[in-house]
């Protein structure tokens, strides 16, 4: 019972409910996929603008680098045209005076050619075929100028003698492992190709660090990268003096293809790549953008998800009290309109709510208005049919019954019993006038009796007076109205069908008033009938199929009909009967004192 | 309706996002700050020495902080040059090491930079021959640190084969020195010294060994014409290289190479390449240490010198009094601490009362059981006391290129001593 009740109340919400529940899913899916497209395209800008930015600043990387490269030229080639340079590096060991000389102007030299490159922090070393070295500062670079000469470094030099290159070189000194970029460069004699040293000038890997370092952050790095893929600098230290191939194929693509930049994947993250060749070094300046930390650093998720939360709660918030009302209304519509059901077409519904609600209320009253309307006028005309058809019947006094009465008093005449034919004349004539009139018009209850006692008159004429009728009839009762022929078919019917056995009887004819009720009983002692209880609530009507009466031909079941119809459901005629002690027809009306009025012309 | 409560919405979350740091509170002046910064070159030895001081003082003074920055000299001295010009403390350290013969510059420019230490330490508990580059105008600013006290160390191998014993050596003239070269040049064809033409570092000990110097006392006036010690080392300088004994070298790394090599018999530097000399495990019970030679004819010439050397200056920075008491009760007067110091850094100090320890006094198998630290603390006490001035390296720019000019003999030397005189005063009026 609960479960039902429960149930009930949830078809009742359902409406509600389902327009908030697709409410719901719109508005977060709107909220999300904006947020989606949103963050998209801010990440497509953010690419786009930060590759145009960071574009430019390995320009600018590049030009600082390139201005190291011009001092680093200006060094070598001053010191590649140095005779004192050569004479140090290719002369022989003269004595402490001349050898002393020769490393003094050396010296003087080497500050002249130190000089070019002041600017940065820079080692120049120059080791030459005699064996003798000079290094601006020892410290800087520290490595042995002996085994130098056989390094990879002078190797790769000395196999392009005209070149100047750049190569990776770490040393181990006392305080822990130094990175450096080596330009190195072979000191040639123009006129006969003769190799007599080498000019090393070591820059420290933090040195090369101070020409990007301003431009990193977290996420943002750059890294340099020779030509064999190791990376000789970069912001992130453990990286550097690592090979990463891949990058190197990442990064000569985009030169060969002229990108400008590349999404790609580096030491496992994915990496916005910039890259710029630089051919002087014969590296590539190489900026990596950690896509996720660079593109969380612009698009904070955690607002984003704060407000699209803020934005869906406010907005289910107001679609939960705006539907709300919506339904209620459409609710309480519904509960009202329901009762209908109930053929209560008098439930008119409240007109409240929201327009379209109220427009619906409105409709639905004018919808009952016009159902009772419309009812009423049905009601009306069934009331006049019914009325026309008691009248036509009314109207057609059986032949029959003209006839015999006519018979009968031609009997009489013959018998000469002149008074008894001049009364039943008269009681004709008077039943004829009372019978042939406005059928809806009503008659007291003492006109009723005359024209009964007419009636019973004729027929003991005709048929003897075996059959007796008594009339009680309370005094009080005689001015109340009742339509005409309302008992009359009753008594006919007890004349005729009553008494076929037994031959002989009474009679009664009781009007009273009962409560607001005025009864009238038609009551005999003949033959009576079976299938008629005695009790109260038993079947209030005859044989339906009772045969036409013979004075009007107004059956008893039109009189049941006409009085409800006229009446209403509460009068009407009850009939009890038992076999062999006869029968009790009781015919129930309003008290009504005035004439009917009956638009009925 | 909706559009403008999202708005509201949207505004109100906007404006709560707004939220503003707090600034950071700046601390005024304080001299008793608890954190300070040293600043100091060469990890190895004067880092090293001062992680031993930092280590005891922060037994008993757990509260202190003390940074330790490594820059190198060159660094430290344009550093300073740029903050104490720009008149701002800002980015100065606590305390600083001052190379001995840059002291005075910067002592006599910005005397209000440094902290007077006369009250904290004693003067007298160090080298002589320290207070002159360490304190200005009567006040003793800096907090003398390693001695540069110069010997002569020689391969008692080379020097057998040319008939020498280490004892020949003991109070010799540098031209009883040449001689030897010759004969031991003859001997083995080993040159007897190597010599870096762009350093005079050997003709600095020479001058101060006689108790003169570039300058004169005042430590402006350059002191080179008439100046009869210098004259004396140039001309023995020049008997060298006319000797034919000098290996000429270009930097410290041949430096090192020539002796470790083997290819010189004697290095006449200071201390402090003991342990350089040490590095060749090889050449053990080879070498020995003896005095520096004196000038000839310069009456007041001693077997003891200086090259190098260093010494702490307490800065006037926030912090100012923290950083002299950790100067004072280590350097400045901590024995014990000079002892570790010398056994595991290997520095010499010029605290006089720290030579009286056990590590100075142990025997070095080495230099074949010579006490050569107690020989060194004793020298150092020795070294005649010199004002270094402000213009030490300017003259020495000037001398190294005039040098030359007298090596190779288109100058005589009063001709060379006179130019370079002209041009010390010209430039540096």
């Amino acid at each position: 019972m609960k479960i039902k009740a429960y149930m009930q109340r949830f078809e009742q919400q359902g409406l509600f409910f389902k327009l908030f529940i697709v409410m719901v899913v719109s508005i977060i899916a709107v909220c999300l996929l904006t947020s989606l497209v949103t963050i998209r395209m801010s990440e497509r800008l953010f690419t786009e603008t930060f590759s145009i930015t960071n574009s430019k600043v390995l320009n600018q990387i590049k030009t600082s680098m390139e201005s190291l490269n011009d001092s680093i030229v200006n060094a070598v080639s001053h010191a590649s045209q140095n005779g004192t340079v050569k004479n140090y590096l290719a002369g022989g060991d003269g004595d402490s005076i001349s050898a002393g000389a020769t490393y003094f102007s050396m010296g003087q030299q080497m500050k002249q050619i130190k000089s070019n490159v002041d600017a940065y922090d820079v080692g120049v070393t120059m080791v030459g075929v005699n064996g003798r070295s000079y290094t601006s500062d020892w410290s800087y670079w520290p490595v042995d100028t002996s085994d130098l000469a056989d390094s990879m470094i002078t190797k790769h030099t000395v196999d392009q003698p005209r070149r100047l290159m750049y190569q990776y070189d770490e040393e181990t000194a006392k305080d822990g492992k130094e990175n450096y970029i080596i330009a190195s460069k072979a000191l040639m004699e123009r006129t006969s190709d003769f190799l007599y040293g080498t000019i090393y000038v070591a820059i420290r890997e933090d040195q090369f660090k101070r020409f990007y370092s301003n431009f990193t952050s977290t996420g943002n790095d750059v890294l340099i990268l020779d030509s064999n893929g190791r990376i000789v600098s970069s912001n992130q230290d453990k990286l550097i003096g690592t090979f990463s191939p891949q990058l190197l194929k990442d990064v000569t693509e985009m030169q060969e293809q002229q990108m400008s930049y590349k999404n790609a994947d580096v030491m496992g993250k994915n990496h916005i790549i910039l890259s710029n060749y630089i051919p002087e070094y014969d590296f590539y300046l190489v900026n990596l953008i950690d896509r996720q930390y660079a593109v969380g650093q612009i698009i904070n998720v955690r607002d984003i998800a704060l407000i699209c939360i803020a934005i869906v709660a406010a907005a289910l918030l107001t679609v939960f009290l705006i539907s709300r009302r919506l339904t209620q209304s459409l609710t309480r519509l519904v509960r009202q309109m329901s009762t209908i059901t109930e053929k209560d077409f008098g439930n008119y519904v409240n007109v409240t709510g929201s327009y379209e609600v109220q427009e619906l209320s409105r409709a639905f009253n004018y919808m009952l208005d016009e159902l009772n309307d419309y009812i009423a006028r049905l009601l009306e005309t069934q009331k006049e049919q019914r009325n026309a058809e008691l009248a036509a019947l009314q109207r057609q006094i059986n032949p029959h019954f003209l006839y015999n009465t006519l018979a009968s008093i031609k009997m009489l005449v013959q018998k000469g019993n002149k008074e008894t034919a001049a009364e039943t004349i008269n009681a004709l004539i008077s039943l004829l006038q009372n019978t042939i009139s406005n059928v809806s018009e009503t008659i007291t209850i003492e006109q009723e009796l005359e024209n009964m006692k007419n009636y019973v008159f004729i027929n003991h004429v005709r048929y003897g007076g075996k059959v007796q009728v008594n009339y009680f009839v309370s005094p009080d009762c005689m001015d109340y109205h009742v339509p005409k022929l309302i008992i009359q078919p009753f008594i006919e019917n007890a004349f005729f069908h009553a008494f076929n056995e037994k031959g002989a009887g009474v009679i009664y004819i009781m009007v009273s008033r009962q409560d607001d009720m005025l009864v009238c009983e038609v009551v005999d002692n003949g033959d009576g009938m079976d299938g008629f209880s005695d009790s109260a609530e038993g079947s209030r009507l005859p044989n339906p199929k009772s045969k036409r009466q013979l004075f009007t031909g107004i059956g008893v079941q039109n009189v049941h009909n006409r009085i409800t119809l006229l009446y209403g459901e509460q009068y009407g005629v009850s009939i009890s009967s038992k076999k062999g002690q006869g029968t009790k027809v009781k015919v129930t009306l309003p008290l009504i004192l005035e004439p009917m009025s009956d638009d009925m012309s | 309706m909706k559009k403008l409560m999202f708005l509201l919405l949207a505004s109100v979350l906007l404006l709560s996002a707004c939220s503003s740091g707090g600034g950071s509170a700046s601390s005024g002046s304080d001299a008793s700050a608890k954190e300070i910064t040293i600043w100091a070159w060469d990890k190895n030895f004067n880092i090293a020495a001062l992680e031993l001081a930092k280590e005891k003082y922060m037994k008993s003074h757990p509260d202190v902080k003390i940074n330790l920055v490594e820059n190198a000299q060159a660094d430290i001295v344009q550093k300073l040059n740029t903050g104490l010009n720009s008149g701002t403390t800002k980015g100065l350290p606590n305390v600083v090491l001052i190379e001995d013969y840059r002291s005075q510059n910067f002592l006599q420019a910005y005397p209000d930079s440094f902290v007077d230490m006369s009250d904290k330490i004693k003067a007298s508990d160090f080298a002589d021959y320290k207070a002159g580059p360490t304190s200005y105008e009567g006040k003793q600013y800096g907090i003398p640190f390693d001695s540069g006290v110069t010997g002569l160390f020689v391969r008692t191998d080379y020097l057998k084969q040319a008939g020498y014993t280490p004892e020949d050596l003991q109070n010799i003239t540098w031209d009883q020195y040449i001689e030897i070269g010759k004969k031991v040049k003859a001997a083995t064809g080993k040159d007897m010294l190597t010599q870096d033409p762009n350093d005079l570092g050997l003709i600095r000990a020479m001058i101060q060994s006689a108790g003169s110097w570039y300058l004169k006392e005042d430590g402006t006036t350059p002191n080179i014409a008439n100046n009869a010690a210098l004259k004396k080392a140039l001309e023995t300088y020049k008997a060298m290289y006319d000797a034919n004994i000098v290996k000429a070298n270009s930097d410290w790394s041949q430096f090192l190479a020539a002796f470790n090599s083997g290819d010189v018999a004697s290095v006449p530097t200071g201390n402090w390449i003991t342990p350089s000399i040490k590095a060749e495990a090889s050449q053990s019970g080879k070498w020995a240490a003896v005095p520096i030679p004196v000038l000839s004819d310069v009456p007041n010439s001693v077997h003891a010198s200086n090259i190098g050397g260093s010494s702490w200056y307490v800065m006037n920075v926030d912090g100012k009094d923290t950083a002299a008491d950790f100067m004072a009760s280590t350097f400045g007067s901590d024995k014990d601490l000079y002892q570790e110091m010398l056994d595991k850094v290997g520095v010499l100090s010029t605290f006089k009362a720290a030579s009286e320890g056990s590590a100075y006094d142990k025997a070095d198998e080495f230099f074949s059981g010579q006490k050569i630290y107690a020989d060194f603390a004793k020298w150092t006490t020795e070294v005649p006391k010199v004002n270094y001035g402000l213009h030490t390296y300017a003259i020495e720019d000037i001398m190294t290129v005039e040098l030359q000019n007298y090596l190779n003999g288109s100058k005589d030397v009063d001709t060379m001593m006179n130019d370079v005189q002209t041009q010390a005063e010209a430039q540096l009026k």
